[in-house]
């Protein structure tokens, strides 16, 4: 009988097993991460919808220097070129197809950096529309205000694809789907309604210092002011007549906006509301609103904040030091062009933040060599920009390295716009608008900074003067491209009649002997647009390419 | 527990299909147990008797071990013992048919009759015969007589195959199953390696099969956490199956159609690998001991022919003259170095480096391997040590392991209720090379061992001592000799694999069996980045890192079996069950930069100036239902068929469960009439199809998750503020990934097996393929994990083994497997257009595989591209040089410089002129074994090739530009005569993409069995070989290995890019058993 009751027990106990253990499974396969977070159950006090807002921000990070958007603006331009040095730098070709305004839908340059670009700048609507779409529901202090920071940094998002791309898609909800292009017009009408919205109905006049870097009512000015100096170019969808002039200035003056009948108007009282703000000034130094304390310079107006830590620090240096200057160890690639350096005067202090001739370590003052141990030299042209050498090209040094760097992370901010851009838009328009006297006395007092005059005094104004000193001003900044078309003269980059070279069409330098220093560019007129790109489209059928492409 | 499940109820119908589904299921559980109960009754007494006898071979008349004598259509079955000797107890009285099998015989049938009480003897004597088709094959939960599969099924012979320096199970099935492509990541030891049964099925999830180890699903994931990505790429990890030590595996079994592999449902796409470890004995003369050790010696197949220090030298020099190189580079040969008191009395001196003579070495090897097996009729065990030190043929690379496994088995009343146990612990001791390659321009270890100039010393001597020669205020260019001995790379695993199962003979022919596995492993990364070496320096004046992970893996079955005879060889084999599995993984990193000392190395990251800590965790569910029918008719018809429903917790909501459904048959044509007569002494058509899955995305994808890490941090003011960010756009339509398979099969056995084989064809079709597609903007993150597009296959596999002489005194085995395959991606996220304007088709596509070395950033080598296999070559198509030294490429008329369909300005084609330039896949694979037994001599040779398959040549790419001398860098000799100007970058082509056909001598064993009965005992043995892997490599190829790595992008196959060099092992070995 043993036996039997043991083998009853037995199987008794393994049916109950059989039984229940299965039930107990299958029923449970809800998913609740550990160590992530669901968005319904968060936003509901102001410290989760600060973290929120903060991943708003650090969006901010991709559209300053080391990321697609800054580097599309720049290497496209006469600011910035990219030889390609040794073995290095060929990277597919994207640098040069870039520089050589070559691109195509689908070619290198449009692969990594338009279409980064583009998912960089919607990645920052798409945080924004998230954001504001899960703090809807909640109570908390200053709601007004951090709702109008997440549009203002939608609304900042968006004016960067209008002005890369033109008119995009207009989304405000947060679901994934399939929209077709708004027009370029609407787009300018829709980030200009927010940003005066955001500033009359939320946005502070000023941060305290442990605040500073978050959106104030003077950011929102500081885009209308840009947007509106570029009302000429923004409102228009294309190269071609009745729309951009590739090859003349596209003037604000008589572009209606909501602001006002005439945009040249509207950027003038945007920019002198900034000027005569209590809250900015000037900078004593010209250097002041780059070095890694720049967070105290009054004239920062809207800003990427960076601090020197890891993955929260500026790295723009990187990519134009020599290997030896800093530590770690920078990549040597970008450059400007030897007729960009040529054309400063050489007693304008601005030029400085350029370094030519021999070389030491940025931080230690110690002179460097290049590879093979032999002192290191920038030249000031490149003789081919297919097959570079180490020294060649001067290379733009604006934001000059922290000495608290964490590796490549330095602690400078970087403007996007600050008040020494308002009195350049001051002075274009009220050129525009035929007062040019004003004009000059705006570009002197520039130059003739409050602490330490950086140049002398300019004896007259016109539109080439007002371009040039744009590019004096605010060489690196990321807005050449923009003002080369604005002034009409960013897919025409010819520079001088003996262009060709050894049949290989380089551009000479100041003088018929000096090296090449680049190549021509006498690109289509419908450039003045990137391409969408072609896996953009692929992703949403409604978009249409832009003309030309 | 109740409680649990109520809530969870009611969660469930919220979704009503999958609330449907999971009644249907509830019911089905209780209607299986009913069963039981219904069965429990049927168990009564009845008299019972026993089988005794011996096995022998029918050539030398030598006693047999491990031969499976079994009662057809009953449980009882036995394994001989070492004498050969078996016993069959508890048998219920009545007549018998006793089969005897082992691997390499031809099975041997005796009619026996069973009395109450007595002792029934059987004498059987096997003769040699081809390998395939024999011995009762372990499938999915449970053993199947091998006449009965109707699926595709494939083993191995775990003992022929533990030949050489054998780490893991992967490199014993290599090139001895057809249609089963395993390539080592690279020479390391204990490398990973990439499986690809039938070509895989997935283009973004994971192509790699199932493991399956003593019938528990192993979570095959990597056992430590991954290196830092501080500087470079991490090194790859180590093979997870490390763990196992393959003198314990018994036998390995492959699943590869989706009637075979169905019962595993969704995990089963990309095939099976089923292994089973050996179990106690026990023998005539107690216990037994088995000690097999040897020792190796290792060094590097092939090398890199780089410029020696002298041709360097001359070569800048001329290029100096020439005026393609800037003087100042003279500068940078040799070093100088002071001969005298005075300030000028200096010599330069030219060093001749060998940068990789001093990076790699002659390593050594050695195993130590003790087991046991011993205990009573109905209590056994088998216990075994294994200890094996492997060094690596680079410095500072290498594997200990220390391991130890205990299996036990035990039956009681009367054999009806058998407990078995398994645990396994192993403690793996890595040294990995740091910062192998992949270390962008910088480079890592290789890139500098193929490019630092080869005119300086290694180190250099002055008053201070004796240090590593660094260059002089530079942080890019490094000592690569520096690199590899003074970073520190260390990863120690400890896991422990253990299962207990318990069988229970309900009723005649009705076994319930209940499984619990439990799966742990704990993994150390260790590392230092000192001050002492300039990268160290950079990192922030000395990183150290540690991090643990922490996998568990819980797993429950209870299957139950019943197997009936009715009549003359009908039979009904039936399976049903239910597995639950739990997945765990937990990670901790702590990172600290800035030390003061390197004394500390990673034992104190608190020392750091700036610490980091991070951690993260994750779970994941799967629960399964499954039944197997399998029933045979007059033991000519065989028909199975398999319904797994597979829930798993990380797809969305109404997607979480799915049905995986096969159904196979076999005519055993052999077996009728008109067969009597014919040469073939065994012949089969079987016919399968089924439906397979493939999970494929990890935990809580298909929810919109916020992330808190750096890139949601943001300064307000001047201080970081913690942030969110969604780091996923979330799917709740995410399904698995569904791969239907179609089989016909023939096997055949001529005669009297004495030459078998089968020819098998398959053709498959994956849909719903999971892939990251980019979604219209805005959206939280650039693309979206989505079930889109379908990938086809289909190929013809063929083995064939043969005994080609049997003789006593000698028998000669030989064997063959053959397998061609094709893929092809059929349809990616939308389907193709044609451009109104051109005609030209547009296909959507996705690039792939990067290209790594300096200057090739987002340059990618493969598309992914509808009407093409994966592993397809995509770029510029090189013509030549022309006078100039530039290189020319294949352009149409319609791209700018372009004359005559060649391109003019040396800047390379437009991206519209790229083609098609090679394809990754061979034509077809080979594997060639062959085993001659002569007296007491053993010869075995395993051969491997592959044919028609390309491979692109990255460090050719890089390496073989002469430009480099003008960054101060060594390249590779063959550019010295190669007519590229200096000035020319490297831009990949189809001048790059190779031909990589090869035969390879994989391994070359002789073995001599000694006679030394002091020691042995009777009928025990001593065994002496030696044995050489990788001797012989005949190949086209000009890199270093025509087998390589490939990434671990997207799908990516076929690249070469200075990878760890793979050895030439000799190895000298003894086993005793006494």
């Amino acid at each position: 009988m043993k036996p039997r009751l043991v083998t009853a027990s037995i199987g008794a106990a393994g049916l109950l097993g059989l039984l229940l253990v299965p039930l107990e499974g299958c029923t449970d396969l809800d998913e609740t991460p550990p160590s992530l977070i669901t968005s319904s159950n968060f936003f509901r006090n102001e410290a989760e919808v600060l973290a929120g807002l903060a991943g708003v921000y650090a969006q901010l990070r991709s559209t300053a220097p080391e990321g697609t958007i800054y580097d599309a603006n720049e290497v496209s331009s006469d600011e910035i070129v990219v030889p390609i040095r040794g073995s290095d730098w060929n990277d597919n070709g994207q640098w040069i197809d870039l520089h050589n305004q070559t691109w195509s839908p689908t070619s290198a340059a449009t692969t990594n950096f338009f279409n980064g670009a583009w998912n960089n700048a919607y990645t920052g609507v798409a945080r924004a529309n998230l954001f504001l779409s899960a703090v809807q529901p909640a109570t908390f202090a200053n709601k007004a205000s951090v709702v109008a920071e997440g549009r203002a940094l939608r609304a900042f998002y968006y004016y960067i694809l209008m002005d890369m791309f033109g008119g995009v898609p207009i989304v405000t909800t947060t679901d994934i789907a399939q929209r077709p292009r708004s027009t370029r017009h609407e787009l300018f009408t829709f980030i200009e309604s927010e940003l005066i919205a955001a500033r009359d109905s939320g946005l502070p006049a000023t941060r305290s210092q442990s605040d500073n870097g978050r959106f104030t009512q003077g950011g929102a000015d500081a885009i209308l002011a840009n947007m509106y100096v570029n009302a000429g170019v923004f409102t228009k969808e294309g190269a071609g007549s009745g729309g951009i002039s590739a090859s003349s200035y596209n003037s604000c003056s008589g572009v209606a906006v909501a602001a006002g009948p005439d945009a040249c108007l509207a950027a003038d009282s945007a920019a002198t509301r900034l000027m005569n703000s209590p809250y900015y000034r000037l900078a004593d130094s010209f250097p002041q609103s780059f070095r890694a304390d720049n967070s105290s310079s009054p004239e920062n107006i809207f800003v990427v904040k960076f601090i020197a830590a890891d993955g929260l620090g500026l790295d723009v240096i990187m990519s134009g030091l020599h290997y030896n200057q800093f530590s770690p160890t920078p990549w040597n690639g970008f450059a400007t062009l030897a007729q960009t350096y040529n054309s400063f005067d050489a007693a304008d202090k601005r030029r400085q933040v350029v370094l030519i001739g021999p070389q030491s370590n940025v931080l230690t003052g110690v002179p460097v060599t290049d590879r093979s141990g032999a002192p290191l030299v920038f030249t000031d042209s490149i003789t081919n920009i297919l097959s570079a050498t180490e020294g060649e090209g001067p290379r733009i040094y604006k934001w000059p390295a922290d000495a608290a760097h964490i590796g490549p992370n330095n602690g400078n901010d970087y403007a996007w716009f600050r008040l020494g851009e308002m009195y350049l838009i001051k002075a274009e328009v009220e050129n525009e608008l035929g007062h040019t006297a004003t004009a000059l006395q705006l570009l002197n007092a520039l130059r003739n900074r409050p602490g330490a005059a950086v140049a002398a005094p300019l004896a007259a104004v016109d539109r080439s003067v007002i371009l040039n000193e744009r590019l004096f001003e605010l060489l690196g900044e990321g807005k050449r491209r923009q003002d080369l078309i604005r002034f009409g003269g960013y897919t025409a980059r010819t520079d001088s009649a003996s262009a060709l070279r050894n049949g290989k069409g380089c551009i000479a330098g100041p003088t018929p002997q000096s090296p090449c220093t680049g190549w021509t560019h006498s690109t289509a007129d419908y450039r003045v647009l990137f391409p969408i790109p072609q896996s953009q489209i692929d992703a949403n059928a409604q978009l249409k390419q832009n003309p030309g492409y | 527990m109740y409680v649990r499940q109520r809530t969870a109820i009611r969660r469930s119908t919220s979704h009503p299909a999958e609330g449907r589904r999971m009644q249907l299921v509830r019911h089905l559980v209780p209607a299986l147990v009913a069963g039981l109960f219904w069965a429990v009754p049927l168990g009564g007494q009845e008299a019972t008797g026993a089988v005794a006898g011996k096995v022998v071979d029918a050539t030398t008349q030598q006693p047999l071990a491990n031969v499976e004598v079994a009662l057809a259509g009953t449980p009882h079955r036995e394994l001989t013992r070492p004498d050969g000797s078996f016993v069959l107890n508890g048998v219920p009285a009545g007549p018998y048919r006793l089969r005897a099998t082992r691997i390499g015989y031809g099975s041997q049938f005796q009619e026996i009759a069973v009395t109450a009480g007595g002792t029934t003897t059987a004498q059987v004597s096997l003769a040699p015969a081809a390998a395939i088709l024999e011995p009762v094959v372990v499938t999915g939960y449970g053993t199947q007589r091998r006449e009965a599969i109707t699926g595709s099924v494939s083993t191995v012979n775990a003992d022929a195959a533990n030949v050489g320096v054998i780490t893991n199970v992967d490199q014993m099935i290599q090139g001895r199953a057809a249609g089963v492509e395993i390539t080592q990541n690279s020479g390391e030891p204990g490398a990973g390696a990439q499986i690809l049964i039938r070509g895989g099925s997935s283009v973004s999830a994971k192509n790699e099969p199932l493991y399956v180890i003593d019938g528990v699903p192993i979570n095959n994931v990597s056992t430590e956490p991954q290196a830092s990505g501080s500087v470079g790429d991490p090194s790859l990890p180590r093979n997870p199956l490390n763990l196992l030590n393959p003198s314990d595996i018994a036998s390995i079994t492959l699943l590869k159609d989706a009637s075979a592999t169905a019962i595993y449902g969704s995990r089963a796409s990309n095939g099976v690998v089923l292994i089973e470890t050996k179990k106690g004995q026990v023998g005539g003369g107690g216990p037994s001991f088995e000690y097999d050790t040897y020792a190796s010696t290792q060094s590097p197949a092939r090398k890199l022919d780089l410029l020696s220090g002298t041709e360097y030298a001359t070569f800048v020099r001329q290029q100096v003259t020439a005026g393609n190189i800037d003087p100042a580079r003279l500068g940078g040969l040799g070093i100088v170095v002071r001969t005298g008191p005075n300030p000028g009395d200096t010599t330069r001196v030219i060093s001749n480096t060998n940068w990789e003579n001093e990076l790699t070495r002659s390593s050594v090897s050695h195993s130590q391997n003790l087991a046991f097996t011993g205990g009573s009729e109905d209590t056994r065990y088998r216990a075994s040590v294994n200890y094996a030190k492997q060094e690596g043929v680079t410095l500072s690379s290498g594997l200990e392991r220390i391991q130890g496994r205990l299996t036990a088995t035990h039956s009681d009343l009367n054999n009806r209720l058998r407990i078995g146990l398994n645990v396994t612990t192993s403690h793996i001791n890595n040294t990995y090379l740091a910062y192998e390659n992949q270390g962008g321009f910088e480079g890592g270890v290789f890139e500098n061992m193929a490019s630092f100039n080869p005119t300086l010393p290694v180190t250099v001597t002055d008053s201070t001592g004796t240090r590593y020669y660094e260059l002089p205020n530079q942080t890019s260019s490094r000592n690569p000799v520096a690199l590899a001995n003074q970073l520190i790379n260390i990863g120690q695993t400890t896991r422990t694999l253990a299962n207990g199962n318990a069988e229970f003979d309900v009723a005649p022919g009705l076994t319930a069996k209940l499984t619990v596995g439990l799966d742990k492993a704990n993994g150390v990364r260790q590392e230092y980045y000192p001050n002492s070496n300039p990268l160290g320096q950079q990192l922030g004046g000395g990183l150290a890192r540690q991090a643990t992970l922490d996998n568990t893996t819980q797993t429950l079955q209870t299957v139950l079996n019943y197997q009936r005879q009715f009549g003359s060889g009908n039979s009904v084999d039936f399976v049903g069950g239910y597995e639950y599995s739990k997945f765990q993984d937990d990670t901790i990193i702590g990172q600290g930069k800035g030390f003061f000392t390197d004394a500390f190395s990673f034992n104190n990251l608190g020392g750091a100036v700036t610490p980091l800590t991070n951690s993260y965790a994750e779970e994941w569910r799967l629960v399964s239902f499954f039944t197997r029918t399998n029933v045979g008719l007059k033991d000519r018809f065989f028909v199975t068929g398999v319904l797994r429903y597979d829930g798993s917790s990380t797809f969305a909501p109404g997607n979480k469960w799915a049905l995986f459904p096969a159904l196979s048959g076999s005519w055993h044509l052999s077996q009728e009439e008109f067969m009597r007569g014919t040469p073939f002494s065994d012949l089969r058509l079987r016919l399968g199809w089924g439906l397979q899955g493939n999970p494929g995305v990890g935990p809580y994808t298909s929810l919109i998750t916020l992330a808190a890490n750096t890139g949601a941090t943001y300064p307000f003011g001047d201080q970081p503020h913690g942030g969110v960010l969604a780091n996923s756009n979330g799917n709740k339509d995410l399904k698995w990934e569904q791969t239907s398979q179609v089989d016909g099969a023939v096997d055949f056995g001529l005669f009297n097996n004495r030459l078998s084989g089968s020819v098998e064809y398959y053709h498959k079709n994956t849909k719903d393929l999971l892939l990251e597609a980019n979604v219209s903007q805005p959206a939280l993150q650039p693309t979206q994990l989505q079930n889109i597009g379908r990938l086809t296959g289909h190929g013809l596999e063929a083995t064939v083994d043969a005994v080609l002489v049997s003789h006593p005194g000698l028998v000669w085995r030989a064997g063959l497997v053959f397998a061609a395959e094709r893929n092809k991606v059929v349809e990616l996220n939308a389907p193709c257009t044609t451009d109104k304007v051109t005609g030209a088709q547009l296909c959507p596509s996705i690039d792939t595989g990067p290209i790594s070395g300096p200057g090739q950033s987002n340059a990618p080598s493969e598309r992914i591209l509808p009407g093409y296999p994966l592993g397809t070559f995509f770029g510029p198509v090189f013509l030549g040089v022309d006078q100039t030294g530039r290189q020319v490429f294949f352009c149409t008329a319609a791209s700018t410089n372009c004359a005559n369909g060649r391109t003019t300005d040396g800047k390379g084609p437009a991206a519209a002129d790229y083609q098609v330039i090679g394809n990754a896949n061979p034509d077809f694979t080979l594997g060639f074994h062959s085993q001659v037994n002569w007296k007491r001599f053993d010869l075995s040779v395993l051969i491997r090739a592959a044919v028609g398959q390309d491979v692109f040549n990255n460090t050719a790419l890089i390496y073989s530009t002469k430009n480099q001398a003008r960054q101060g860098k060594n390249f590779l000799r063959p550019a010295l005569t190669d007519p590229t100007g200096i000035l020319e970058t490297a831009v990949y082509s189809s001048r790059w993409v190779e031909g990589a056909s090869f035969v390879r001598l994989q391994n070359i064993t002789i073995g001599y069995d000694l006679d030394v009965p002091w020691l042995t005992r009777s009928a025990r043995s001593a065994r002496l070989y030696a044995s050489a892997d990788n001797l012989v490599l005949i190949t086209g190829y000009s890199g270093l290995d025509p087998e390589v790595f490939s990434g671990t992008g997207l799908a990516v196959r076929g690249i070469d890019y200075l990878t760890y060099p793979r050895p030439r092992t000799i190895t000298g070995g003894l086993k005793l058993v006494f």
